[in-house]
């Protein structure tokens, strides 16, 4: 009992690892945080358009939220295979991490394309940065906002995983390395499901 | 392993849920409430199975749970109050 209490003091007074993970697992988490906040900021002002806006566009007339959940099923899916190829890692089977590291990459690619249409038939129906045919002109501007920032993520991923891919392939990629990788891609999920929820729903 | 294809179809039945909810003709309060519930168990189980945050220790687990969120929700609470105000006096000066 006495000795759990100083593991548990020692923990919390510092010393050589006291969140018991490694700097570079540490330091992924602090980055998804303060990462996390970046989007928080702008949701939070997405909000407070919303709460202004006396026209906001009905979602389900603009966008086709089947397409959209479409991509929903395209990142959930590429977070799944990212899971297993952390997993198949850690058990040393690094081939098989490669192979799922692949398939993440190909969810990540399928993912911007669709989001590239999605942009393509906004933009030929009028919609811009301070303008759109919907009604509040700040619908425009939040949606290139929130989508775009997120897209450059998701392409950030997918180049981090495809170059994780080829590593894993030469045999030079190591457990930690993909988890760190899977890590960042998970975020950019997360990230999505209050994207789809709080943008393309509510 | 089997966790996480379990998370994948969780995952995309509260998707399915929730575009079915939309379509619904659901009173607006409880869409909303139910909207923020199925976003938050989305989330949570992306953060607990695929990220493994709950195999974490407590320091990293309450950094992520507690102060992101907390961080986030003031930041919407601390300026929507503004945003009605100013929606309110707009609205009187349309009329």
């Amino acid at each position: 009992m006495a000795q759990a209490a100083q593991q548990a003091a020692d923990r919390w007074s510092g010393g050589v690892c006291p969140f018991d993970a490694g700097w570079r697992k540490v330091m992924m988490w602090w980055f998804i945080v303060t990462d996390g906040l970046l989007f928080a900021g702008f949701l939070a002002s997405y909000g407070y358009a919303r709460l202004l806006s006396f026209d906001w566009p009905d979602q389900a007339s603009v966008f086709s939220l089947r397409y959209i959940a479409a991509m929903t099923f395209v990142l959930i899916t590429s977070s799944a295979t990212m899971a297993t190829a952390v997993h198949a890692a850690r058990e040393g089977r690094m081939r098989a991490a490669g192979t799922f590291v692949l398939a993440t990459v190909a969810g990540g690619a399928i993912f911007l394309g669709m989001q590239a249409f999605e942009w393509r038939t906004l933009i030929a129906e009028g919609a811009r940065l301070a303008v759109n045919p919907w009604g509040d002109r700040a619908f425009g501007a939040f949606f290139f906002l929130l989508t775009g920032f997120h897209g450059s993520h998701v392409l950030t991923g997918v180049i981090i995983l495809a170059v994780t891919a080829i590593r894993a392939a030469r045999g030079l990629s190591k457990p930690d390395g993909i988890e760190m990788a899977g890590l960042y891609w998970h975020f950019v999920d997360l990230v999505w499901v209050f994207i789809f929820t709080l943008f393309y729903l509510l | 392993m089997k966790t996480y294809w379990t998370t994948w179809a969780i995952l995309l039945v509260l998707t399915v849920v929730m575009l079915w909810a939309d379509a619904a003709a659901i009173p607006r309060p409880a869409f909303v409430v139910f909207m923020l519930a199925a976003m938050a168990t989305k989330a949570s189980m992306i953060a607990a199975n695929f990220m493994h945050l709950r195999l974490e220790r407590a320091g990293i687990i309450l950094t992520v749970i507690v102060g992101l969120p907390v961080v986030a929700t003031l930041l919407y609470v601390l300026i929507a109050p503004d945003a009605a105000r100013i929606h309110q006096m707009m609205a009187a000066a349309l009329r």
